[in-house]
């Protein structure tokens, strides 16, 4: 870790963050940096959305921390800080005390309702 | 590079041995992991003891293979100080009862040799006599037939044609996505074998044919989307279902369309991912998704129904590909 931005060094880019990762190389030598990190912001936005959905059925949230990670918190005040989606679902579980499966018919019920869970205080 | 696998006695060996005394595989290093009784007669041959490092969970496929990773550490090294021939390929052979989804794991996961190394294709080799004895008594030969890209049935020669259709169909309804070859006396085309098509068109044409199978607790589906997909979504989906029931998952492959001018290629065996490919222009006419599933102890009616419940989140409904027939294990 490096001590003055508190950043890991990713040696392994997990496979859905990989289109990003190429998108940085393929970018021509000076090619607007700007451009890209405003990708890359909405993306991970949109990833939170989208993961927050699934999350909120086992009673958790994630949220972006610092455009470099992101912290998923349970409503105990626990929190755990996750690099990708390949780390997210372990820390989901053990804050969740069971495995996120997307077959489990009650997350499909949650899903297909689409009524927002009243999540008092968030 | 390529990977071989395959049933013991399969022939794998005969095959490779054929294959690379063609002068197009010269620059071709070979991995084994013993020097069988048919001699290999090659410059580049190295042989690996199978070192497995289980890793944190403990699932077997995400285990890193140390032998492998020095083995081709070393390859790396004489390549690029030119001690050797130019490298064109490295062919890894398992044993016959290896799974090949460490041997993905190791070069995907390793900080070195995920940047010198890509994995061409998966080939296994299945012998037309005893074929149907080992997908019956060892359930590694069938996350063998999972994992491939291309199946060679050998021996079809001493075997009739009617065991030789027997066995090709049930290929098929394990793997509807891997392009299935006859060799008899391990006569192949070099070319034509380890060519890299298999990630592509196969998906394209071998996905369509999609039926759900039923054969013997494993179940393939192949399905669609009735528009382009949310890639972040899929990449959700996939991973979380990865992350819980990825040893029941034995193969994902497939085209998918996101929305973008190409589409992505998806390709899984078990908990490995292959990087995902965004790819610039279809590979033929058909524009939608098509994408495999081949599972043990899910039914493709669970995939389907997760799918569908995250339909709000993917944007566009999953579609399975046409009527299912089963296909019983003998």
């Amino acid at each position: 870790m490096c001590v003055l931005c508190g950043q890991d060094f990713v040696a392994q880019v997990h496979w859905t963050d990989r289109h990003l990762e190429d998108r940085a190389r393929a970018a021509a030598p000076g090619s607007d940096p700007v451009a890209y990190q405003g990708d890359r912001r909405r993306d991970r936005a949109h990833r939170v959305v989208l993961t927050n959905e699934i999350l909120r059925h086992y009673g958790l949230k994630l949220d972006d921390w610092g455009g470099s990670k992101y912290v998923l918190r349970d409503r105990k005040g626990r929190s755990e800080i996750v690099q990708d989606l390949g780390s997210l679902w372990p820390a989901a579980e053990r804050l969740a005390g069971r495995a996120p499966d997307p077959l489990d018919p009650a997350l499909r019920e949650t899903l297909l309702d689409g009524q927002p869970l009243s999540v008092a205080g968030w | 590079m390529t990977v071989v696998t395959g049933f013991l006695g399969s022939g794998k060996t005969t095959l490779l041995g054929r294959v690379l005394s063609e002068p197009s595989m010269s620059n071709t290093a070979v991995l084994v992991n013993e020097f069988g009784e048919v001699g290999l007669d090659h410059h580049l041959l190295r042989r690996v003891d199978e070192r497995a490092v289980l890793l944190g969970n403990g699932c077997v496929c995400c285990t890193t293979r140390e032998d492998l990773v020095d083995a081709l550490l070393e390859l790396l090294d004489l390549d690029q100080r030119g001690e050797i021939p130019r490298l064109d390929r490295v062919v890894v052979e398992t044993t016959g009862l290896a799974d090949p989804a460490p041997i993905l794991h190791t070069v995907f996961m390793d900080p070195v040799l995920q940047h010198h190394f890509s994995v061409d294709l998966v080939l296994t080799t299945v012998d037309a006599v005893n074929g149907d004895l080992h997908l019956d008594r060892n359930p590694e030969s069938v996350k063998q037939i999972a994992a491939a890209d291309k199946i060679v049935v050998t021996k079809t020669d001493a075997a009739g044609p009617e065991a030789v259709r027997g066995i090709i169909s049930r290929l098929g309804a394990i793997n509807p996505s891997a392009r299935v070859f006859e060799a008899a006396f391990g006569e192949m085309d070099a070319d034509e074998l380890f060519r890299r098509d298999g990630a592509v068109s196969r998906a394209a044409s071998g996905a369509t044919v999609g039926e759900p199978h039923d054969v013997g607790g494993t179940h393939s589906v192949s399905l669609t989307f009735d528009g382009a997909v949310d890639w972040t979504a899929f990449g959700i989906w996939l991973s979380m279902l990865l992350h819980t029931r990825g040893e029941d998952v034995l193969r994902v492959k497939g085209l998918l369309d996101v929305g973008e001018v190409g589409p992505v290629v998806v390709n899984g065996v078990q908990h490995t991912i292959h990087p995902p490919e965004h790819l610039d222009r279809w590979p033929d006419e058909d524009r939608r998704s098509r994408i495999v599933f081949i599972a043990k102890e899910i039914r493709p009616e669970e995939l389907l129904g997760s799918l569908e419940a995250f339909r709000g989140l993917l944007g566009a409904r999953p579609l399975s590909l046409g009527a299912g027939h089963a296909v019983p294990s003998q």
